[in-house]
């Protein structure tokens, strides 16, 4: 049989990108440089939030020419169905007529109504949607919060095997970032890819993803294409069984180009050269036009599809209101990571990939849960209770592929205010046992809070907000409990404050011990 | 060295000591001294980090005193904070290099170096430079960043501290040595060896919670003791200490003070930064408590101590 380049070329490809991608995430060591985000940027979403529209202008042209090889190459929520798909199949080759795929109509109304109500509910505002469908952003949190805690427990144990041979290569990673909403969101994204790509194929591909509905748009139109030759083709049903997009009809002979993930399985199930994939510029092809399907069919389906698409176009209005009731339920703000501007800004352009938590040194963040709200949902914020965020360091801000955290040098790091601290003297050990303590203005990186003379030899803490960034070594290290007498209340806008000013003091000779 | 060498340096530092001329001719007329009993403590001045430990040492009878052959040797220096060697938040990298040399030197089987540290251990580690000093010299630097590897001891001594986690590398240790660096310190007022302790526990939380003071002589208490206590002065952190906020903080002493007696390097180190900042000795309760403990004692006139000014 001949050899089917394309689809190995696109299995290579798919299999060098997952790897890369998931690499990232799941990297504990530092393998891959932080400048491996600038990859990420490839991913559909995060590209057109981050407004990088010559590579979204790219990936659309990529569709147009070549199909929806983004789906199967780029994405590695597509290539991780892929792969279930692949560990699920192979077994049932023998009884494929059986448990083959089947030809199915495209749920276009479906997927383009909800395409629209995830764009739509986005200029309203509201990410909510988009977090929930967005392929890579789902595939981040698992890799995240399912596959990285197993990397990092696989390197406990190494590390301490190490350690008994006096080799401290590896060091023991204790996981700290993963929360309820986190591992919830991944454990249902990861059993839906699962059972979806399982029993449908690529069906999320073609129904609920928003990026394959814009993508399908385009590759609908392709020139490189999946068709039949109807002069090899014996209809014998082989391409269809194999095809995971559900989108060959081997009675009709069409291949629907819109739902098409240029996977290139099908070529090699024909051992006629019944499929090939070829040029054919749109305005000569006609028997890629809609094939008629049985009338009962499609007045079912359509009527299904338009109760359905408005009722969902209904409840759009309700959306922005219902969110904000939710606004102002909130107690407590979350600290957004520094870098992200403000509140508004950051709940509209983070997707909620949890690269940032991931790659963050001090794991100072995590993912909220439903804690701030519907529009926070499972967004990073800064929590100051196992660590504080370093003076120097910019990796979150550095590494998000949608820039919602938007870059800083060093410079504007260590002066960016994203919350103040606030003292509680009634809570404060120096007030209360009447005992030296100190321990938050010995962790503040700016000497904000400074220790003042209080009572004899004693010394209390005082904070100066027009210099303190919020870092939180403060809050973090304070020993009282539950609550704690120093705290760092957030900014809904990051403010800009001015570097600590630093007393310069002449130099002191000393010639003699002192003693 | 050659014996007689041995014994011409040996009476001239000791002449240099006691100003005892009369004692000297006899030596050098009888071609003989008696060995001279090791000072309590030792200060040096003038050198750069590695000499002053070397003269250190030599004035204490040589680190072979401390460290025998095969023994695996623990050093515990200060690498509390995200900071190059300059602003002095840490313990000086050339001395810790040089310290782990004289181990091995010595026949140490392994040198082990680790800090608790207080902002990211990697980020400590690196900027202080003392992760590549310690690699370079033969030494093993340990992470010292999770609770798995501190294990419980107890503390019977203790007042307020009956127990402690530490951490396993001293447990395993056959001789450890305290390498502090002389800072001032918002909470504690003042940093040195038994401050430096903290470094060796996991939780610290505790100790700010029920008088800091008493817990840092509490810790000290622990019967493995350092051997030595090595504080560094080459760069003193003279105010917003531990961290401190620039260059200007720091003054470029050039000092080492080296005692087996942790009360009393202190209590030595507190009068030395004195001559620089303000530090009522009393503030620093520690140093009280852990005389009370009778870990040391901070009447320096009750001990014999050495000075040498080198450069």
């Amino acid at each position: 049989m001949k050899r089917n380049y394309l689809k190995e070329t696109r299995v290579v490809l798919a299999i060098l990108v997952f790897l890369s991608v998931t690499l990232f995430f799941v990297d504990s060591w530092h393998l891959l440089p932080d400048s491996f985000h600038a990859f990420l940027h490839w991913q559909f979403v995060p590209a057109v939030l981050a407004g990088m529209w010559s590579i979204v202008v790219a990936l659309l042209l990529l569709a147009f020419v070549f199909g929806r090889v983004y789906c199967s190459v780029i994405c590695p929520a597509g290539i991780l169905q892929d792969i279930f798909i692949r560990l699920t199949r192979r077994r049932r080759t023998k009884h494929k007529r059986k448990y083959g795929f089947r030809y199915r109509k495209a749920y276009n109304l479906f997927r383009y109504a909800l395409l629209a109500i995830v764009i739509v509910t986005f200029l309203w505002g509201i990410n909510g949607l988009l977090v929930l469908l967005d392929p890579y952003s789902n595939y981040g949190r698992i890799a995240s919060n399912l596959f990285r805690p197993v990397v990092i427990w696989i390197n406990n144990g190494l590390a301490a095997g190490l350690a008994s041979v006096n080799n401290y290569t590896l060091y023991h990673i204790t996981v700290r970032y993963i929360t309820v909403g986190s591992l919830a969101a991944s454990v249902a994204a990861f059993v839906l890819f699962a059972a979806m790509s399982v029993l449908r194929g690529r069906l999320f591909c073609n129904t609920l993803c928003p990026v394959g509905a814009v993508l399908s748009i385009f590759s609908r139109y392709s020139l490189f294409r999946i068709s039949f030759d109807k002069t090899a083709c014996n209809s014998c049903g082989n391409c269809e069984r194999t095809c995971k997009a559900e989108c060959i009809d081997s009675r009709e002979q069409t291949v629907d180009g819109s739902r098409c993930i240029a996977c290139f399985d099908c070529i090699s199930s024909c051992k006629k050269g019944g499929l090939q994939y070829r040029f054919i510029p749109t305005y000569h092809s006609t028997q890629e036009a809609k094939a008629p399907a049985s009338p009962a069919v499609t007045e079912t389906s359509r009527r299904t599809f338009l109760a359905a698409g408005g009722a969902l176009l209904g409840t759009l209005p309700l959306l922005p209101a219902w969110a904000r009731s939710k606004r102002g339920a909130v107690r407590h703000e979350p600290v957004i990571p520094p870098g992200a501007v403000s509140k508004e800004r950051f709940t509209d352009l983070c997707t909620a990939c949890h690269l940032c938590v991931v790659k963050c040194p001090n794991q100072v963040l995590k993912p909220a849960g439903l804690e701030y709200g519907w529009e926070y949902m499972l967004k990073p914020h800064v929590v100051y209770d196992r660590a504080y965020c370093n003076y120097e360091c910019t990796v979150c801000s550095e590494v998000c592929p949608t820039s919602a955290i938007r870059p800083l040098t060093v410079e504007e790091k260590m002066t960016t205010q994203v919350g103040i601290a606030h003292f509680e003297k009634d809570l404060c050990v120096v007030y209360n046992a009447g005992t030296d303590c100190g321990a938050c203005s010995e962790h503040c990186s700016t000497q904000a809070v400074r220790m003042v003379p209080y009572k004899g030899s004693l010394r209390i803490p005082v904070v100066d907000p027009s210099i303190c960034i919020g870092c939180g070594g403060c809050e973090y290290i304070c020993p009282v409990r539950p609550a704690r007498a120093i705290h760092v209340v957030a900014n809904a806008v990051q403010q800009r404050v001015r570097k600590p000013e630093y007393e310069q003091v002449e130099e002191k000779q000393v010639d003699d011990f002192g003693f | 060295m050659k014996r007689r060498d041995f014994l011409k340096t040996g009476a001239l530092a000791g002449a240099a000591l006691t100003l005892s001329f009369d004692s000297l001719q006899a030596a050098l007329a009888s071609k003989q001294v008696a060995v001279e009993k090791a000072p309590d403590l030792v200060a040096v001045m003038g050198g750069e980090p590695g000499l002053m430990l070397e003269k250190a040492l030599e004035a204490l009878g040589g680190i072979e005193k401390y460290v025998r052959s095969g023994q695996r040797v623990v050093i515990k220096p200060n690498i509390g904070w995200d900071r190059t060697p300059e602003l002095a938040g840490n313990t000086n990298p050339e001395l810790v290099a040089a310290l782990v040399k004289k181990c091995l030197a010595a026949g140490a089987s392994k040198v082990t170096v680790f800090d608790h540290t207080c902002d990211n251990w990697q980020k400590c580690y690196d900027r202080s430079g003392i992760a590549d000093a310690v690699k370079a010299a033969g030494g093993v630097i340990v992470p010292a960043n999770e609770e798995v590897y501190y294990k419980e001891v107890s503390l019977p001594q203790g007042v307020n501290l009956k127990k402690a986690k530490v951490h396993e590398a001293l447990l395993d240790a056959d001789v450890w040595l305290n390498v502090p660096v002389l800072k001032n310190h918002g909470g504690a007022k003042m940093t040195i060896s038994m401050k430096n302790y903290m470094g060796i526990v996991w939780d610290r939380g505790f100790f700010h919670k029920n008088d800091l003071q008493q817990c840092i002589a509490d810790i000290c208490t622990w019967e493995k003791r350092p051997a030595l206590n090595i504080v560094d002065a080459y760069r003193v952190m003279r105010q917003n200490g531990p961290q401190g906020k620039s260059a200007a903080d720091v003054s470029v002493l050039k000092t080492l003070i080296v005692s087996s007696d942790i009360v009393a390097a202190d209590t030595a180190a507190v009068r030395f930064f004195n001559q620089v900042e303000k530090m009522d000795i009393s503030a620093v309760g520690h140093l009280g408590k852990g005389e009370a403990h009778k870990l040391g004692s901070t009447d320096l006139d009750k001990i014999t101590i050495k000075r040498i000014k080198v450069g």
